[in-house]
């Protein structure tokens, strides 16, 4: 508990650090909501020849991508600070981190705060009520009780996985970390049902890097969608196994670390 | 008693890629990888007792830094062992943060785009200090190290002066017993100099186990009592600062410029127990006792044998025989350009 509160601190006190630069944080909010909203507008596109895809209609296809834009900008509020990762190792700075009784890994994930996360937030809640509007889910206790488990669940697996995506700086020793950017971009091909790609690619993001786990899977289990539905169900153990990874790459990571000069 | 820091047998090896300048240099670092290891510290043992103050001192690259945080546990040793109050800090990196302060002069451990109190009550909360515990502390720093009106300003927009201030109040905040300290006034003027090392001998007569590193010479005579001089990763020296002080009370030297080559087996001789050098072809150090012989008689003795150009008599610093221990060659080419 004492960690939790001293990391909501520490993360409280450079949000409002964050917030002091106004335009910044009025132009990041703007970038999401148009950068998210070029994704709509490919859904819609889309939607507007074939009535499905998959099976998929096009509500569920936004919920999908409702749950995307929230873990997004969940994981830019509470692990934005791994995407400096590079620049700490790089420079020598995780000396000062290392000198605290804090643990390390959640200092560097509260050094920052994602001003897009604002955005992403709100927009993909926004989303995500909506679309759900527009599905004819009957609210069972059974039904909410799940939704309640997936929910967080999805988010803890996008903020593990940044935070794996980041921790290879300490074996690349690149100032920017490319993969880290490049793996994320792959994730965001599970903004769309699954199923539409080739076998191999399902795999890979089923399974070695499970970004399925945070859109595709949930809403599956949840909206009892398709034959692999059930796969959903693993949701939980996927965020705990990847909480786990996360903690040990970071671990291994830090016996590396170097610090730099002299 | 058991010593505060102890450090046996400690190496810390670095692994550097080896690559040719230039892209074509990294072009072929990414096919062939080929590493150099650098040892930067090679077999250390110290040992310092509670409430001791030591200096670390050697040159640019002699491992100094690398010795500190090995003993805070930032890196993790090659080999060897280290044990501070009992913890071995790269195993038990929280128990061990809780006794021990660390100050880096040339980087700052506040957060650069937070304001200083901030900074401080973070800390507060990262080390568990209790609110009284807190109060107290942060009042007798904000008054000893008049930070006060620091506290609302933003880290990064500090003077270098401030800035060190403000550190050592964020690393004394949880009244730690041991302070490292790695070149704390570099950089600082003279005025700002002094205050941090009148803080430094306050800290020490209260208890404070105090080890830091440095290159100016006013810090290890005004803050410390102990000297542990290290080259290419080798303690070199170790002693207390009183016997090198009174060693250089009564150290001199005269230099010559000559017209002709020195006899030097005669004037070796003729000076007996004084040190005779010849840094250059027709240069001439001699190095004597004070206390047995003057300056006079070393100059009439050396006329007596060569034509003498010139001559300058020189006081030795401590500077020179710290690097006259462990460098000869070195400290005759110096001194001359001094």
């Amino acid at each position: 508990m004492h960690t939790l509160r001293v990391y909501r601190r520490n993360l409280g006190a450079h949000l409002r650090a964050t917030l002091e630069y106004q335009a910044d944080f009025w132009i990041l909010v703007v970038a999401a909501v148009l950068t998210q909203g070029a994704g709509l507008v490919l859904i819609a596109t889309i939607f507007a020849r074939v009535p499905r895809i998959h099976g998929w209609g096009v509500w569920e296809v936004v919920l999908i991508f409702a749950m995307m834009v929230l873990a997004q900008g969940t994981s830019e509020l509470l692990a934005e600070g791994t995407w400096g990762l590079a620049g700490l190792i790089n420079r020598g700075e995780l000396d000062r981190m290392l000198l605290r009784p804090y643990p390390c890994l959640l200092q560097v994930c509260a050094s920052r705060v994602g001003m897009n996360a604002f955005g992403n937030v709100t927009v993909g809640g926004g989303l995500l009520v909506t679309a759900l509007l527009h599905l004819d889910v009957a609210w069972t206790p059974a039904r909410i009780g799940l939704a309640l488990v997936l929910l967080p669940s999805a988010l803890v697996i996008k903020v593990s996985l940044t935070v794996v995506a980041n921790s290879t700086s300490f074996w690349l020793r690149g100032a920017i970390n490319t993969f880290a950017a490049g793996m994320d971009q792959l994730g965001e091909l599970t903004k769309y049902p699954l199923s539409i790609y080739g076998v191999g690619l399902q795999a890979v993001l089923a399974t070695a890097l499970p970004f399925a786990f945070i859109g595709f899977f949930p809403v599956s289990v949840f909206l009892d969608h398709g034959r692999l539905a059930w796969i959903g169900l693993l949701t939980p153990a996927v965020a705990v196994y990847c909480v786990l990874l996360a903690v040990t790459v970071f671990r291994r990571g830090l016996r590396r670390y170097e610090s730099a000069g002299n | 008693m058991a010593p505060l820091i102890e450090a046996t047998g400690l190496v810390k090896e670095f692994r550097r890629p080896r690559r040719d300048s230039g892209l074509t240099g990294a072009l072929k670092h990414l096919v062939t990888r080929r590493f150099d290891i650098h040892r930067a510290v090679d077999g250390i043992d110290l040992r310092v007792g509670e409430g001791e103050s030591v200096a670390y001192a050697g040159p640019n690259g002699a491992g100094k830094s690398t010795t500190v945080k090995l003993l805070t546990g930032i890196l993790v040793p090659t080999a060897g062992e280290v044990r501070v109050a009992g913890v071995v800090p790269h195993r038990d990196r929280i128990a061990n943060a809780k006794n021990v302060g660390v100050v880096f002069g040339q980087r700052t451990q506040l957060w650069w785009d937070l304001p200083v109190g901030d900074t401080f009550e973070l800390l507060r909360d990262m080390y568990r200090i209790p609110a009284a515990d807190y109060r107290r502390s942060l009042g007798r720093l904000t008054e000893v190290l008049e930070i006060g009106p620091l506290l609302p300003v933003l880290a990064r927009k500090l003077s270098l002066g401030q800035r060190m201030r403000a550190d050592l109040a964020a690393a004394l905040l949880h009244q730690p017993h041991i302070l490292y300290l790695d070149e704390p006034t570099i950089g600082l003027d003279l005025d700002v100099k002094d205050r941090v090392r009148t803080f430094l001998r306050q800290l020490v007569a209260d208890g404070t186990t105090i080890l830091l590193t440095t290159h100016d010479i006013g810090d290890i005579e005004e803050v410390c009592g102990r000297i542990v001089v290290i080259d290419e990763g080798r303690i070199r020296h170790d002693g207390p600062v009183e016997v090198l002080r009174d060693a250089l009370a009564s150290a001199s030297s005269v230099r010559f410029q000559l017209s002709a080559s020195a006899p030097l087996d005669l004037i070796r001789e003729r000076l007996g127990d004084a040190e005779v050098t010849a840094p250059g072809e027709r240069e001439l150090v001699v190095r004597f006792d004070r206390t047995t012989r003057t300056a006079g008689a070393v100059a009439a003795t050396v006329m007596g044998l060569v034509e003498v150009r010139d001559l300058r008599i020189n006081d030795e610093g401590i500077a020179d025989l710290i690097r006259r221990i462990h460098r000869p060659d070195e400290v005759t080419a110096r001194s001359g350009a001094a």
